[in-house]
């Protein structure tokens, strides 16, 4: 078994890749499903950490063309790629055998 | 930044969107316009901050780390840690914030909205090719100093074919027409080009071709070029124009294309073009038949000098060809922005200068106010110097709230002026026709220069307060800190402020004060008519149907008639020059029994053409003789009316009437003397006049002068309908009443007046306030001492003395500096002032009382807390 190390993404990126889990979305809502969990950042700041993401390949973003009454605007939506689906399973299952070897070493203490 | 901008935005936009579906009224959509750009502007700004935040310190590694992890020695995390530490100070104390941002903001707000209209209309470059090349010819009569850009057009013919220092030089005139045959006729402006107009203006076609020189061949087919904006709004644009025939006035013309939209004279619509006759060469007799105006463009590498020096000689060289109509007479090249502007660039630079004096003064308030605080702050300073801060990062944390303070007055400024500047160009006079004053805008320029100031005004004022940060007083502050005072630099500073500000002030107040007199003045002069209860109005016959004289009398017979005939009509008469707009046309004066001497030009006097009626419509009184009447026809013997002027200057000891003069039209009696009017301007001396009738030969294009005996602006639909009901086809003109045409002629002195006595009114009050401060905080400082002197006997008036002699010491040295700089700034004004001396005595006594009266009434709250310290608990707190 290969030896658990401390994962590379952060609170908030995992979380990013946890709602993407589920399947692509358009940027607002992604942005409105964090602030679910209490997160509050500026557009510019949210978008700049999904920049990020995409640059590091965790995640893919693309323009989408959708209308609006008569206006045709283009709005980025985002899906997790497969490294960024390995980094989250990898996280997950970092915290997730971290607490069990928590519990077990609280178990054996007493 | 794209990528952080670009979808952040497109979000905004789709909520944007979406709330517009739902939005219900106008005004909700209004609301939600405003809201979109103030999120979009919020957004950029944001954006910028992360980028640059995320570049410089925080995210060096990816995954971002935590907080806690920043570089704190990296220079952009100290500028975050002093802008953070400023802006939480400052918002600490929202009194001092509040008072210096909104002095600061006025003051640099005043000085963007000036500056935007200084950039309009004398930095924005003019819209045509190479525009700095492009010159108006004007000449000088050296006997009368009058200058008139028409040019004789012999004149004109021969400094074409003889100058070298311009590439091209082309006669043009303007003019209104009237098209017929596309539904209603309908008015256009005419554009005359002589040969090569638009090729020194660098126009270029749309459609078709432009004008050729064979085009201004006479005997050629008449032919005219469109303008783009007619065609596009007259014509639908239609692509089959060219070819078309056009009935513009009596002929119908051959349209041979379009024209890119342009503006000649630079502020003037052009709808149509059309050809101008200039001939090959100019007979002697006919030199001064014809006025064209004249554009050149001056050929690369060659300055306006030079072709100044070019034109002086030929000037010279015209001279003595032709003595009778040259003689004194200079031409000269004006750059055409400086042709364009005219007076205006005095005006605007003396209005940039006095809101750059009430910036100073502001920035010198905010300085005292800094060094004020900088004193109460002493026990923090000295902690800081305690825990080793070094006077330099002292220093740069005072700058940086200087720097805070500035740049949030400079946005605050930026607003004031988005709105004042709306105010100054409803104020500027019409008579300035600067293309770019139709579209002053804060642009980045604008901002730009915003900016400058506010980082200018950050270090002036920072500076200050910064400099009276010194280290041997930290321990002081420590060991005594309720007895901690202004160092002796910090008090001379702040009473040095003040004395600039009270100078400062007095140099505004004596500039508005000068103006006020010569405003006062101009309103008591006699212009020699009564314009009140005058309504004027252009109009225009078709010359089709009035083809010669005796037709155009008739109509105007008909006309006078129809309108003495309404009620609330007194008399009516025709004119062809509005009184006080500039007009400075004139004409040779000749008694037929003196000719003048061979060879020399005879003297020139003011022309006219008017009916009886103007005369008496203006109230212009009948000295002697009659005024014109239904006996003068175009077929009597040819008449003139003259005014005293030149009664008293060509018949100084006999009476004029029934001699003869020379005119066009050959001999002409004189028939009558009328009194003098200001004609071109009321600051104009009374001038000669020489009257023509209009009845003897009205042209198609005149300007009615109705007096009335109720307010003239009600009369003018009934006006219309009765020269309508004459002539269907009259095309009416401009209409204003004459008291406005009067008022419009003091424009330039009414805007300097408001504005300088509104900053004259901002930087006394500035003054006061500081002046109010510095004496707060002398008795703050003095309470020991007045306690003490109370206990020994003074009397509440020796205390409140005290502190008089104090503020009216610092009120006398910034008074007499000020007069002092007052009678050096004030000769800047010498071009608007009107029957009063820069130097004039009383108005610097004037300004002088209201500033000391000022500064004495801001002493008398300290004075009076001065007066009321209680000795007992002051000596007690000792």
């Amino acid at each position: 078994m290969r030896k658990p190390r401390l994962p590379e993404v952060t609170h908030l990126q995992f979380l990013v890749l946890a709602v993407l889990q589920s399947g692509e979305r358009p940027g607002r809502s992604l942005r409105k499903a964090i602030g679910q969990y209490g997160v509050r950042r500026t557009a510019a700041a949210f978008y700049q950490m999904m920049a990020r993401l995409e640059r590091d390949g965790l995640v893919e973003g693309w323009y989408d063309q959708i209308t609006i009454g008569d206006q045709a605007v283009t709005e980025r939506r985002y899906r997790v790629t497969p490294a960024g689906a390995a980094a989250w399973a990898e996280t997950r299952a970092f915290y997730e055998s971290a607490g069990l070897a928590a519990a077990r070493e609280r178990w054996s203490d007493a | 930044m794209r990528e952080v901008f670009e979808p952040a935005h497109a979000d905004l936009r789709i909520a944007y969107l979406e709330a517009r579906q739902r939005a219900r009224s106008r005004l909700a959509l209004a609301r939600l316009r405003i809201l979109y750009a103030a999120r979009v502007l919020l957004l950029a700004l944001d954006c910028g901050r992360v980028v640059i935040a995320g570049t410089l310190a925080f995210d060096r590694s990816h995954p971002p780390q935590l907080p806690g992890d920043r570089h704190p020695q990296e220079p952009f995390t100290m500028l975050v840690y002093y802008a953070r530490h400023a802006l939480r100070l400052l918002l600490r104390e929202p009194g001092f914030t509040i008072a210096a941002l909104l002095t600061l903001a006025l003051g640099v707000g005043a000085n963007v909205a000036v500056f935007a209209v200084v950039e309009a209309v004398l930095l924005r470059p003019l819209p045509y090719v190479d525009a700095d090349r492009l010159a108006i010819l004007k000449h000088r009569d050296q006997r009368t100093g009058l200058t008139k850009q028409d040019v004789a057009m012999g004149d004109f013919v021969d400094l074409a074919a003889r100058q070298s220092a311009f590439e091209s030089i082309a006669g043009y005139g303007s003019g209104q027409g009237l098209v017929f045959g596309f539904g209603d006729p309908f008015r256009v402006s005419t554009l005359g080009a002589g040969p090569g107009l638009l090729d020194t203006l660098r126009v270029r076609p749309v459609l078709g071709r432009l004008l050729q020189p064979d085009d201004s061949r006479p005997g050629t087919a008449p032919v005219m070029v469109l303008g783009y904006e007619l065609w596009q709004r007259r014509f639908g644009s239609d692509p089959n124009i060219v070819g078309r025939g056009v009935k513009l006035g009596p002929r119908e013309r051959q349209v041979v294309g379009v024209a890119e939209a342009f503006r000649f004279p630079p502020a003037a619509t052009v709808d149509v073009i059309v050809p101008m006759t200039v001939p090959a060469t100019a007979p002697a007799e006919r030199r001064s038949g014809w006025w064209p105006y004249a554009v050149a463009r001056l050929k690369p590498g060659t300055s306006i000098e030079d072709a100044n020096a070019n034109l002086a000689i030929l000037s010279t060289a015209l001279q003595h060809e032709y003595p009778r109509s040259n003689q004194a007479s200079e031409y000269f090249a004006l750059p055409l922005r400086d042709a364009v502007v005219g007076d205006t660039k005095a005006a605007l630079l003396l209005l940039l200068a006095a809101v750059g004096v009430v910036l100073l003064i502001a920035c010198a308030n905010v300085a005292n106010l800094m060094v004020a605080r900088s004193l109460a702050r002493r026990r923090e300073m000295a902690v800081r110097m305690a825990l080793g801060a070094g006077r330099a990062q002292l220093v740069a944390q005072l700058l940086a709230e200087s720097l805070m303070l500035a740049l949030t007055a400079g946005c605050a400024g930026a607003l004031v002026a988005m709105w004042g500047v709306r105010g100054l160009v409803a104020l500027l006079p019409a008579s300035v026709a600067a293309p770019g004053l139709a579209d002053v805008r804060i642009d980045g320029r604008v901002l730009g220069f915003t900016l400058g100031v506010s980082v200018a005004t950050a270090l002036l004022f920072g500076l200050v307060a910064a400099l009276t940060v010194k280290r041997e007083s930290a321990s002081g502050a420590l060991v005594a800190p309720g007895r901690v005072t202004m160092s002796r630099t910090a008090r001379r500073a702040t009473s040095a402020l003040v004395v600039v500000e009270i100078a400062l002030a007095i140099v505004l107040l004596v500039g508005a004060g000068l103006i006020l007199r010569s405003f006062v003045r101009l309103l008591a002069v006699d212009p020699g008519f009564r314009a009140d209860h005058v309504m004027t109005m252009g109009f225009a016959v078709p010359s089709d149907r009035y083809k010669d004289a005796d037709s155009r009398r008739g109509f105007h017979d008909r006309a006078s008639a129809a309108l003495r005939a309404l009620p609330d009509v007194r008399d009516v008469g025709t004119a062809v020059v509005m009184p006080l707009t500039g007009n400075n046309w004139t004409v040779p004066f000749e008694r037929v029994d003196q000719p003048v001497a061979a060879g020399a030009r005879p003297p020139e006097v003011g022309w006219q053409v008017a009916s009886g009626g103007y005369f008496r419509a203006l109230q212009i009184p009948l000295v002697a003789g009659r005024l014109f009447d239904d006996s003068d026809t175009p077929h009597t013997r040819p008449v003139v009316i003259i005014s005293e002027a030149v009664q008293r200057r060509f018949f100084p000891d006999e009476s004029a009437i029934g001699r003869l003069i020379q005119s066009g039209d050959g001999p002409a009696e004189i028939v009558g003397v009328v009194g003098n009017i200001r004609r071109a301007d009321l600051r104009d001396e009374p001038r000669a006049d020489l009257y023509f009738p209009a009845e003897r030969g009205p042209g198609n294009e005149t300007t009615l002068f109705v007096r009335t005996t109720s307010e003239p602006d009600g009369v003018l639909p009934s006006l219309q309908g009765a020269l309508r009901a004459i002539e269907p086809n009259i095309a009416f003109l401009e209409a204003r009443t004459l008291s406005d045409v009067a008022a419009a002629s003091m424009q330039v002195t009414q805007l300097a007046l408001w504005l300088l006595g509104l900053f004259a009114v901002i930087s006394i009050s500035l003054a006061a306030v500081g002046i109010y401060g510095v004496m707060s905080y002398v008795v703050r400082q003095r309470t020991r001492e007045i306690g003490t002197r109370v206990a020994l006997g003074a009397t509440r008036m020796d205390i409140a003395w005290l502190v008089m002699r104090q503020g009216a010491a610092i009120a006398s040295l910034g008074t007499a500096l000020g007069l002092a700089a007052s009678l050096v700034a004030s000769r800047s004004l010498a071009a608007i002032l009107f029957g009063v001396s820069t130097s004039d005595p009383a108005t610097l006594a004037v300004s002088a009382g209201t500033l000391i009266a000022a500064t004495f009434a801001a002493c008398c709250g300290p004075a009076h807390r001065a007066a009321r310290v209680d000795p007992a608990r002051t000596l007690a707190d000792q």
